[in-house]
């Protein structure tokens, strides 16, 4: 009934855990309690929890990432105090415990608080920048948050049910096997990494499209400010880059569950292929996370040096080249694992080369600080900070990037002090600066100075004296995730180490007194303006906090720093723009979806942990039932009534003109007055700056758009399998081989079934289209049948092999061609039943807009699945068939 | 086509404005058809081997047919054109085009070194067979 759940997953017998779970669930049932006392629930639910206002989305993730920043901190406390007193004893931490302390904090560390910070300030601040209203599927956006706070959950509650992985953050087999670690540990991980990876690259698919097709009238790519670019760069790398991850994890979980060998020690499984498969995802993932910070400091550069940002072409030249240079290094985390000099030399030397572009950015960010109005607030802080701290981190990644250096310092505390350098110095000084930066905007106060400074102080004099002693260590041997050690030379730079994360406590707590000090401050931090730091881009245009529909009116952008620009021109006429004609505004409306998908992920995530097979079920069926409802809903928007826009418009305007007649402080006409003088940086002369953009696009082609960069998606994830085959086709480990096995007249069949039924589909479409209702269901109809037909021969296929005792557990050849056709007859499956609920609306609903907007991802979807087939009959089939 | 409006983009998937009626409409869809059933048949017929091939030619004819046909998959079913507006399907799909080149080609690289730079006998590289374990 309950699988392998029994009260003995409760760590009765240890301590520290329990004791730690125990503070924490009474202080969760503490402010359950109080938020129930308070009558806030109502409040919070129709507010914040059904939200899919990206704003409310977006500080939500922030909020999240600033919990768990706490938590992996926690992990990161113990570690250094361990360490400090394990010279020749044990310390206080035993292995197995220490060593679900360090996985759990890089866990923890890089996607619940890293990813969510990043895609929290994303949500924020980019749709304000582009001067639109939301992004481009707003309730898909409120289930991405959601399925990363399932994984949030699965993963903290580890801590107190079962026990968490002891194989480091990246759980390599075979120790990762079933067989090395035959506990409950890996399986959270996995599963909470799952949901939260479909959370993730939901986030990308949404922002893509938001960035590509959901912009204001005349912002076009070569206006959009720095931090758009880098968020479209960072989406980018997500949707290539996750759904490698999901692949390389989905096998390692069929390892683990179906007894496949992909990656096990025995009948042909190669562990190599894992690590090979998650770095190329794991590389990428690093840009995913820098990216956005850098877009952050460029912003901050900018704004509190008084003047526009220096080389903005080659800020986008550069970030567009590390987006795609970042798929060409992931070899150098395994230099060491037996790759040849060739191989090595190759990735050695593209590592090397992404440090040109990221150059190019310090010197872009140096020389917009120079001769500028420099004012140092604490977000300016935070980005001096990072450039000399990220400079000292590229430099010894630059040294790792170098072959034989790498075979000294490989795994070694020097590793450890790279990467906590850039990640610390790069991504999260970038994230608390956005934090500082756009809080008055959230929250319509400013964050306090005085403990945002002390706490800056604290946090980079802590980060320097807790890392810079493990560049030490590392040159002098010492490897990473150590529980104990014999060398008393290292004792005394753990010491230090661990007074550095002391230091990095107290940033923490000042961080937390500056949040509760400006709270209670915040009549005197008020904003008015909407503009407290006298900002250059269209976040700023509008109050603070935004109304929910971010503008009145989409603002027009005919240049540059649209909103610097705007402000410029009316801070000389000392008025502002004409009061505009206010039209009805149609909003998203809220949406439990994604709080209830969450709901069911946690339930599957949780019976596939503990193996409750009934409640696996259970899980799947809510979550397909409710993504059922939120397609059969009538009405998805509201309108704002023109009078209403009006009327909250006017407060707005009240105080901009207080700040344009010049009496608002700080805020003054800059530069030349001439209002046609050329800025030399702008890009009136690029090709295509002429080409005005008309604004948002479509529903019809934002979907479709959206979808499409699903379906790449889609290839990626392939890829993976593809890859995992192509290696793995060889390993038969004694068994039948594809000559053996595979019976072409089936699969000629197959193929004839699929091409028909996507004919069918083409037919289904051209029907539709025009409105012709008997036609459309006959050729749905007819396309299903035929999926049906081929999904019927390939289970017959499947049944067969295994009736043969040609199963997947029999070879890594078997493993690999079970789940890469298996995995296509999985999305057929998941087609037939997406077919027939389409059917099912488009017959009671008729051709609405939303059903046939549906109708063209569908036709999309079933049309890229012959393509992947074609893929699998060639390689699979015919050339593992032919002579 | 009624929700072009404005903008200059295609929707992914969305036919072509030459194929307003149903009739050219569907003739698309029937060359699509006809193409991809044709470059399958070669494929088998390529695989199974005939004596008019060059045996070790074979892999490459299979890998050109297979790229033809989703070549023609794109074009005929998913619409995807090299047209002003559909550059932005295009520039989306070149990107994942180049992902998938990276990871297959990649790895395949990658695991070929280590293969063959880690070759050992095979009870060695077994751990359960290992002296001490």
């Amino acid at each position: 009934m309950l699988g392998k759940l029994s009260w003995s997953a409760i760590p009765l017998d240890q301590p520290i855990p329990l004791i730690a779970s125990l503070v924490v669930v009474v202080a969760l049932l503490a402010v359950l309690a109080w938020i129930t006392i308070k009558g806030h629930w109502p409040y919070l639910w129709s507010e914040w929890i059904t939200s899919v206002d990206h704003k409310r989305i977006g500080v939500m993730y922030c909020l999240l990432a600033l919990i768990m920043l706490v938590r992996g901190f926690i992990d990161a406390l113990m570690m250094r105090s361990q360490q400090a007193i394990a010279y020749g004893s044990q310390g206080y931490l035993p292995p197995e415990h220490f060593n679900q302390i360090f996985s759990a904090h890089g866990t923890i560390m890089i996607f619940l608080v890293a990813m969510p910070f990043v895609i929290g300030l994303m949500n924020f601040a980019v749709p304000l920048q582009l001067g639109v209203r939301d992004v481009a599927f707003p309730t898909f956006n409120s289930v991405s948050l959601w399925l990363t706070a399932s994984a949030a959950l699965l993963i903290n509650m580890s801590l107190f049910i079962g026990e968490f992985a002891q194989t480091g953050w990246l759980v390599y087999p075979p120790l990762s096997e079933l067989k090395f670690s035959p506990g409950v540990g890996v399986d959270y991980y996995l599963w909470a990494i799952q949901i939260s990876g479909i959370g993730t690259l939901l986030t990308g698919i949404n922002f893509v499209t938001t960035i590509l097709k959901v912009r204001a009238p005349g912002m076009t790519l070569t206006r959009m400010p720095i931090f758009c670019w880098t968020a479209l760069a960072s989406s980018l790398l997500i949707v290539a880059a996750f759904p490698i991850l999901t692949a390389t994890l989905g096998m390692l979980l069929l390892d683990r569950y179906l007894g496949f060998h992909f990656f096990t020690v025995e009948a042909g499984g190669n562990p190599m292929m894992y690590i090979n498969l998650i770095w190329a995802w794991g590389h990428p993932e690093v840009y995913i996370l820098i990216l956005p910070a850098f877009g952050v400091f460029s912003e901050v550069v900018s704004t509190f040096s008084g003047k526009p940002l220096f080389g903005y072409r080659s800020m986008i030249v550069a970030t567009m080249a590390i987006c795609v240079l970042s798929f060409f290094v992931w070899l150098h985390h395994f230099f060491t694992m037996g790759a040849g000099a060739n191989v090595n030399g190759f990735f050695g030397v593209a590592t090397m080369i992404i440090a040109v572009p990221t150059g190019v950015k310090i010197f872009n960010w140096l020389f917009t600080m120079w001769g500028g109005r420099i004012r140092f607030n604490t977000p300016l802080l935070w980005t001096i900070a990072f450039m000399v701290t990220f400079t000292i981190g590229g430099m010894t990644g630059v040294l790792l990037a170098i072959p034989p250096v790498d075979f000294v310092l490989h795994n070694s505390l020097f590793l450890v002090a790279h990467f906590h350098n850039v990640l610390i110095g790069g991504l999260l000084f970038g994230c608390f600066a956005g934090y500082n930066y756009w809080f008055p905007k959230a929250f319509g106060f400013k964050l306090d100075e005085k403990w945002g400074q002390a706490a800056f102080w604290f946090w980079v004099i802590g980060f320097y004296v807790a890392f810079m002693p493990l560049y030490v260590l590392g040159l002098e041997g010492m490897t990473r995730r150590m529980q104990s050690y014999d060398v008393a030379g290292w004792q005394p730079w753990l010491i230090v180490a661990a007074g550095g994360a002391a230091l990095i406590l107290c940033g923490i707590l000042c961080q937390v007194g500056q949040l509760f000090v400006s709270i209670r401050n915040r009549a005197a931090l008020r904003d008015h303006t909407g503009d407290p730091w006298d900002g250059r881009t269209l976040e700023w245009i509008t109050a603070s906090p935004p109304p929910v529909y971010n503008f009145a009116v989409l603002p027009n952008v005919t240049g540059e720093e649209a909103y610097w620009g705007l402000k410029q021109t009316a801070l000389k006429r000392q008025r502002l723009s004409d009061l505009p004609a206010y039209e009805a505004i149609e909003l998203p409306r809220n949406s439990p979806t994604g709080f209830v998908v969450a709901f069911f992920a946690v339930v599957t995530g949780f019976a596939f942990i503990w193996h409750i097979w009934w409640m696996v079920l259970v899980g799947l069926l809510g979550a397909f039932a409710v993504f059922v409802v939120f397609a059969w809903r009538d009405r998805s928007e509201y309108e704002l009534r023109p009078e209403a826009v009006a009327r909250i418009d006017h407060e707005r305007r009240q105080a901009r003109i207080a700040m344009v007649e010049g009496r608002e402080p700080g805020i003054a006409v800059v530069g030349p007055a001439d209002d046609t003088a050329q800025d030399p940086n702008q890009l009136s002369q690029w090709p295509g700056a002429h080409e005005e953009f008309k604004g948002p696009a479509s529903k019809r082609i934002i979907s479709a758009y959206g979808f499409w960069i699903f379906l790449l998606s889609d290839f990626v994830m392939f890829s993976g399998f593809y890859a995992a085959y192509a290696v793995l086709s060889h390993a038969t480990a004694g068994g039948p081989g594809p000559k053996d096995l595979f019976d072409l007249t089936t699969v000629a069949l197959e193929t004839a079934f699929l091409l028909l039924s996507s004919f069918a589909c083409g037919m289904a479409t051209i029907a539709s289209n025009v409105r012709n209702m008997l036609w459309t269901q006959v050729s749905y109809l007819i396309t299903g049948l035929l999926g049906a037909a081929f999904l019927y021969l390939e289970v017959n296929e499947f049944a067969r092999l295994l009736a043969d005792g040609n199963g997947p557990d029999r070879s890594a050849f078997l493993s690999s061609f079970f789940a890469l056709v298996g995995l296509h007859g999985l999305h057929v499956t998941v087609g037939l039943l997406w077919l027939g609920t389409m059917m099912a609306q488009v017959w009671t609903k008729g051709f609405r807009p939303d059903i046939m907007r549906r109708g063209l991802s569908f036709a999309l979807f079933w049309h890229a699945l012959d393509i992947i087939w074609v893929g699998i009959f060639t390689n699979v089939y015919l050339l593992g068939t032919s002579p | 086509m009624s929700d072009h409006d404005h903008h200059t983009d295609t929707a992914p998937g969305e036919q072509e404005n030459g194929h307003q009626d149903v009739a050219s409409a569907v003739r698309n869809y029937l060359v699509g058809l006809v193409l991809a059933a044709a470059l399958t048949a070669g494929s088998f017929w390529v695989a199974s081997g005939p004596s008019a091939l060059y045996t070790p030619g074979v892999p490459m004819a299979l890998a050109a047919l297979a790229i033809g046909q989703m070549g023609v998959h794109l074009a005929f079913f998913l619409h995807i054109t090299t047209g002003p507006d559909n550059t932005n399907n295009v520039l989306a799909l070149a990107f994942g085009v180049l992902i998938v080149g990276i990871v297959i080609a990649g790895s395949l690289w990658i695991m070929y070194h280590l293969n063959t730079n880690m070759m050992v006998p095979g009870n060695l590289m077994d751990v359960h067979t290992q002296p001490g374990l």
